[in-house]
C-alpha cells in the first residue's frame, strides 16, 4: 500500500470494508504507541498488553470515527487514557505493582560490546537518574512532556489528546521542564553530567 | 535561578523551540540584555537535552513489535465469538418471553427437525447459512492465520540469517526450535525439522574436523 496515502484516507478506506486499511495503520503506529506506553508504564509487558488493546478499541471505534481531529491525535488520546487506567489501577493495588517485569536495563541502553565498561556503567546510571526524574513528575505533567518532546505532537495536538486547553498544556510543560531541572539539580552540582 | 520572573515561561518555550514566531526576535534582543534568563534558557536546554539521550537509547523489543497485528485480531475474534453467543443466547431468551414464545419455538423446532429429515433423506448434508457476525469472525481468523503464517517464515529467514552471517548455532536451534513451535500442524515443522538435521550435522562435522581423535 502506498505509503502516502493519508491516515484519514486510509480509515475512509476501512469504513468502506477494506480490512487491509487497519493493518496498514497498525504498521504505521504501532512502534510509536508502543514506544510511547513503554515511556509511560515503564514494564515491557504491560506496554504490549495496552498497546494491543489501544488498537482493539481503535478497530471497534472507527466505524462510527468522525476526522475532528487527527487520526494519529485520537490514536494518542486512547493509548493515554489507558495508561492514566493503568496507573490509577497501580496506586491503587500495590501487590499490582510487585509483580512487574521492570525493563531489563541492557534495553534501554545500547550495548556495545567494545566500548569502555566504566564509562558504559557510568551512562546507565545517569540514564536511570534522568528517566527516574521524568517518572517523578505528575502524570498530567509527564503526558504532555512525553506527548510533546518524545512523540513529537504540536502543543495543540496534544491538548486535543489530552482533553485540555492550549495554554493549560504550556502550564504543565512550563512545571514539568522546571520540575525535572530542580530533580536533575544535584547531578550538575556535583558534576556528574 | 533567574530573578527576571516575566520571562521564564519564555525561556522555558525558547529553550523548547516553542516560542511563537511573533515573539522571537523580540526574546532574543532581550536575551542580549539579561544574564539571567540567558542562563536560564542554558539551564532549561540542558536539561531538555539529557532527558531527549536518555530517552533516545529506548529499545523496543522487535518480537512483541512482530506479534501486535496478531493479538489485536485475537483479541477481536475472541470478542465477536463472545458476543455470537451470547447475542443467541439474549435471542433464546427474547422468544421465551415473549406471549407467542411457545408457539414461536414449536414452529421453528418443527420446521428444523422437518429441515433435517429431508436433508438425510434426499443425501445433501445440511448446511446452515453463515451469520454476518460469523462471516466477521472468520475474518478476524483469516487475519489471525496470516500474521501466524508470516511469523513463522520470519522466524525462519531470521534463524537462516544467524546461521549464514553470525554463525551462531546456539541462536540458530533455539530460532528453529521458536519456528516450529510457532508451526505446530503446519508443514513448516518439516522443514524446522530439516534445517535442524542439517544444523547438528554440520556441528558435528565440524567437531570431528577440530578433534581427528574422535574420527
Amino acid at each position: 500500500m502506498d505509503k502516502l496515502i493519508d491516515d484519514e484516507l486510509l480509515v475512509a478506506q476501512f469504513q468502506a470494508g477494506r480490512q487491509n486499511a487497519f493493518d496498514e495503520l497498525m504498521k504505521r503506529y504501532k512502534s510509536k504507541i508502543f514506544s510511547y506506553l513503554l515511556r509511560s508504564v515503564r514494564n515491557y509487558e504491560d506496554a504490549e498488553d495496552i498497546t494491543i488493546e489501544v488498537f482493539f478499541k481503535a478497530y471497534r471505534a472507527l466505524e462510527g470515527w468522525q476526522p475532528k481531529a487527527k487520526f494519529s491525535t485520537w490514536l494518542y488520546k486512547i493509548a493515554s487514557n489507558l495508561a492514566i487506567d493503568y496507573h490509577r489501577a497501580k496506586a491503587r493495588n500495590p501487590v499490582y505493582a510487585l509483580e512487574d517485569t521492570e525493563i531489563p536495563e541492557a534495553h534501554l541502553v545500547a550495548t556495545d560490546l567494545y566500548s569502555d565498561p566504566e564509562k558504559q556503567l557510568e551512562e546507565k546510571e545517569r540514564g536511570i537518574i534522568i528517566r527516574e526524574a521524568v517518572d517523578q513528575l505528575s502524570p498530567k505533567q509527564k503526558a504532555v512532556f512525553m506527548l510533546s518532546r518524545y512523540e513529537g505532537l504540536q502543543l495543540k495536538e496534544v491538548a486535543e489528546t489530552l482533553d485540555m486547553a492550549e495554554g493549560t498544556v504550556k502550564i504543565h510543560l512550563h512545571r514539568a521542564v522546571k520540575r525535572l531541572q530542580t530533580l536533575l539539580r544535584p547531578l550538575w552540582e556535583n558534576n556528574e553530567i | 535561578m533567574p530573578t527576571c520572573k516575566k520571562s521564564e515561561g519564555q525561556a522555558i518555550d525558547y529553550a523548547s523551540k516553542l516560542l511563537p514566531p511573533a515573539e522571537e526576535d523580540p526574546f532574543e534582543q532581550h536575551l542580549k540584555d539579561c544574564e539571567d534568563c540567558t542562563a536560564a534558557v542554558e539551564a532549561y536546554r540542558a536539561v531538555l537535552e539529557l532527558t531527549d539521550e536518555a530517552e533516545e537509547e529506548l529499545v523496543l523489543p522487535e518480537l512483541a513489535l512482530q506479534n501486535i497485528e496478531m493479538n489485536v485480531y485475537k483479541r477481536l475474534a475472541a470478542t465477536q465469538q463472545e458476543q455470537t453467543l451470547l447475542t443467541r443466547i439474549r435471542a433464546y431468551f427474547a422468544n421465551l418471553g415473549s406471549p407467542f414464545g411457545w408457539y414461536k419455538t414449536a414452529a421453528v423446532s418443527s420446521m428444523a427437525i422437518a429441515l433435517i429429515i429431508t436433508a438425510v433423506l434426499v443425501g445433501k448434508p445440511f448446511q446452515p447459512q453463515q451469520t454476518l457476525q460469523l462471516t466477521e469472525a472468520q475474518s478476524a481468523d483469516a487475519r489471525i492465520e496470516q500474521y501466524r503464517q508470516q511469523g513463522i517464515q520470519r522466524n525462519l529467514e531470521e534463524a537462516l540469517i544467524t546461521q549464514h552471517l553470525r554463525n551462531d548455532t546456539w541462536e540458530t536451534e533455539s530460532q528453529l526450535h521458536r519456528m516450529k513451535e510457532q508451526a505446530q500442524g503446519t508443514n513448516w515443522t518439516k522443514v524446522a525439522d530439516k534445517q535442524l538435521e542439517n544444523l547438528q550435522s554440520r556441528t558435528l562435522n565440524r567437531a570431528q574436523r577440530n578433534d581427528p581423535s574422535k574420527n
